[in-house]
């Protein structure tokens, strides 16, 4: 009986997965010096499953496989080409941290490449047993990965907590599922939707906010943040910004697909639970930002902050106009969100191989010694407190406009909150460019210029024209988002 | 049906028993074993709802593979099993009126939406009607609707594989 | 047989393993207490599938056996290593980093 594949459709898949075996058979023929070879083999992997992407994006149209569980069209593919370029530049930062560190690199490769295979699934999954399995395959590796400094304590706890937290919001998560299917009779998004819209059982909403729980942890909002800023600080840098940028948007892709395809003619399901995890989110992971003293920490609470945002449209969200501007809105901000953090983690990198210190009072008269770093550095941080000519502006714009657009009080006060978090945000990232441009740097730095190797300026340089780009001409990934929200 | 019935309070009970021995037993090693009686229990109500397929997989991959897994944890980690070691936190007493809360919510909500809905195995001349569990039915499933997930599955165990011999190397 | 045997005995089971992650010291119990509660998922979606003769629950149940084997094996190890650098399985003496 032919199943009827569309290999065009699972191609991106096909070619992850080919790549991953191909990495880990190839380490076995490099001998040490050559390991950095496996990162090139994955690079060469990633930027050939983008090619399908592209094909299929102008090819058009959405193929639809098995019964509707996997579906392909523009929304999905936005985020397969968004997972692949974070894996991408995630790559390029961990080459050398990895190989100077004489950390395992092949299989380094093997579990990052195993988590994208996850999230590209997870772009086109539309039945809970496949965004199940996706979001596993999204964490399970990312578990390994936190604790990849064998010897470093630091890392293995980051390892130890990120792993229990982890399972046990699988299983809530996995109950809330359990208790959607029995009462909508299916594991099909499309079908649940229809069995909602006319289900009125508190078991119902219970389910929904057990399902909802699970996904809030993957995405660290509060009150399920707690395992980010230990594991954030704890795991090696290169895996801490794939953590904040890959595997929390592959949470929001699992709680976007859900709520939006599954769970939305339905609104007590999803709407009040999202709406405080959002406030919770905006007000707690600004405010504790405010108190860091490691910019790790700051940015994993900056990045709690940025989750919260993120959820605003969600929350606001209901029938009719509103879902649309929220799905742009919540598409366009992960997207640039992405570019932005891994800029700022990618100088954090760079500059931690000079002052082997996470502090922020590290930073302190790098504008004097290394003005390009401070610059670029600069733009990020601005960019991530929303101030233009940099892409962040616009993700906060896109955000506004979907809160306005659905015009509830409920909306409203969340607006106005994140308009107030935005201010306090300004000021953490602020301080961290008034060290760098203010401040001289600290008795007996070394203060000569610094070289940083290729693939980490590579990375830098792709973040920084992203954000400049889109922050000067929008209109690039407000297409995307027309496109996602449309399909 | 009565004998059924039976069956599934007995095992029921075991189950709870069980479950209660893992979470409060002060021997590493026991607690595994109060595990075992867990799975085992729910393999049995597996066979009992006409789910035959899953009842074995759960006895080979949970009871065989996993729990041997935790035996193999603990002896490595020289867990300790003389008792004299306290094995709780300071949390017990919250985490129990959490639990029973939860447990209460849970079960009131369970009771309000499905009440006495029977599940219906044997027809009237005693035949099974109940089709799903059957190997053939899973596998039609598995392997037109559900085999994205299944291939991807398999690339999962594999990078756990891979991650667990890192991880766990001495070097 | 009513469903809600099942479904009850799954919650008690679920709530009893959420007692366990929340009070137990060691990193391979709370493991134990989590399997617990994917049991007791288990268990809910088997009852389920026979209940609205749905084969996907039964699929579902396969799935999470599957990937909780796989969680248990990484998750081990991790435990593994956490031992050989602190000798003592002790979650609470995993102390580095502050909360």
């Amino acid at each position: 009986m032919n199943p009827g594949w569309d290999f065009h459709a699972i191609a991106p898949v096909i070619i992850i997965t080919a790549t991953i075996v191909a990495v880990l058979i190839a380490d076995f023929f490099f001998e040490y010096r050559g390991r950095f070879r496996t990162q090139q083999i994955a690079s060469l992997g990633v930027l050939a499953a983008m090619i399908p992407i592209i094909t299929l994006a102008v090819d058009g149209g959405t193929r639809e496989m098995f019964n509707g569980g996997f579906v392909v069209d523009p929304y999905s593919l936005v985020f397969q080409g968004f997972f692949l370029a974070a894996a991408y530049i995630s790559m390029l930062l961990s080459v050398d941290y990895i190989g100077d560190g004489d950390y395992y690199q092949g299989e380094f490769y093997v579990l990052l490449l195993t988590s994208v295979l996850g999230m590209l699934v997870m772009s086109s999954a539309r039945d809970l047993i496949s965004i199940f399995v996706a979001l596993e395959t999204i964490s399970i590796p990312t578990f390994v990965l936190a604790g990849w400094r064998k010897h470093d304590p630091k890392s293995n706890e980051a390892a130890i907590k990120y792993y229990l937290i982890g399972v046990m919001s699988s299983a809530v998560m996995l109950y809330g599922m359990s208790l959607v299917f029995g009462l909508t009779g299916s594991t099909l998004l499309s079908e649940i939707a229809d069995k909602v819209r006319t289900l009125d059982s508190p078991l119902l909403i219970v389910a929904g906010f057990l399902t909802i729980a699970g996904f809030a942890f993957k995405v660290s909002a509060v009150p399920f943040h707690f395992w980010a800023p230990d594991t954030y600080e704890g795991a090696p840098t290169p895996v801490t910004a794939f953590l904040s940028v890959a595997s929390k948007v592959g949470g929001f892709v699992a709680l976007l697909s859900v709520v939006w395809f599954g769970f939305s003619p339905n609104s007590a399901m999803f709407q009040p639970v999202l709406w405080g995890l959002a406030a919770a989110s905006l007000i707690l992971g600004n405010l504790v930002a405010l108190r860091q003293t490691n910019i790790v920490r700051m940015l994993a609470y900056s990045s709690i902050a940025q989750g919260g945002f993120i959820l605003v449209p969600f929350a606001v969200a209901s029938d009719g106009g509103a879902w649309t501007s929220s799905i742009q809105s919540v598409v366009i901000y992960t997207l640039i969100y992405g570019a932005m953090n891994l800029g700022a983690f990618a100088i954090v990198i760079a500059l931690a191989r000079r002052t082997r210190s996470a502090e922020i009072t590290s930073f302190a008269g790098l504008g004097q010694y290394a003005p390009g770093m401070a610059i670029v550095m600069s733009m990020f941080l601005f960019s991530l407190a929303g101030v233009p000519p940099f892409a962040g502006w616009f993700a906060k714009f896109t955000m506004f406009r979907a809160a306005l657009d659905a015009n509830t009080p409920a909306a409203t006060v969340l607006a106005a909150l994140a308009a107030v978090s935005s201010v306090i945000a300004f000021f953490y990232y602020a301080r961290v460019a008034r060290e760098m441009w203010f401040h001289q740097p600290p008795e007996g730095a070394d203060v000569h210029p610094i070289r940083t190797p290729v693939a980490l300026n590579a990375a830098v340089v792709i973040c920084a024209a992203i954000v400049i780009a889109v922050g000067v001409y929008p209109q690039l990934f407000a297409r995307l988002g027309d496109l996602a929200a449309g399909g | 049906m009565i004998v059924q019935n039976i069956f599934f309070w007995v095992l029921a009970l075991a189950m709870v028993l069980g479950a209660i021995g893992v979470v409060r037993s002060q021997n590493v090693v026991h607690a595994a074993l109060y595990l075992v009686v867990v799975m085992a229990g729910a393999a049995a109500q597996y066979i009992l709802l006409a789910a035959e397929f899953v009842a074995w997989v759960q006895v080979i991959i949970y009871i065989g593979a996993v729990i041997i897994l935790f035996l193999f944890g603990i002896m490595l980690t020289r867990a300790p099993m003389g008792g004299d070691t306290k094995l709780d936190n300071d949390q017990r007493w919250p985490a129990a009126v959490v639990s029973v809360f939860l447990a209460g919510v849970l079960g009131a909500l369970l009771i309000d939406a499905f009440g006495k809905k029977e599940i219906v195995i044997s027809g009237a001349k005693g035949e099974q009607l109940l089709q799903v569990g059957k190997a053939g039915h899973l596998a039609d499933s598995i392997f037109t609707a559900y085999v994205v997930p299944f291939e991807v599955v398999s690339i999962l165990l594999l990078a756990a594989l891979v991650g667990a011999v890192v991880i766990a190397r001495r070097d | 047989m009513i469903l809600n045997q099942f479904l009850i005995l799954a919650a008690v089971l679920f709530c009893i393993g959420v007692y366990g992650v929340l009070a137990r010291r060691n990193g391979v119990l709370v493991l134990m207490s989590v399997e617990l509660m994917l049991n007791a998922v288990n268990i809910n979606l088997i009852a389920f599938s026979a209940y609205l003769r749905e084969t996907a629950g039964e699929v579902f149940a396969l799935f999470v056996i599957t990937i909780a084997a796989a969680e248990v094996g990484v998750g081990l190890a991790i435990v593994l290593l956490i031992y050989r650098n602190l000798h003592s399985p002790d979650l609470d003496h995993v102390e580095q980093l502050k909360g």
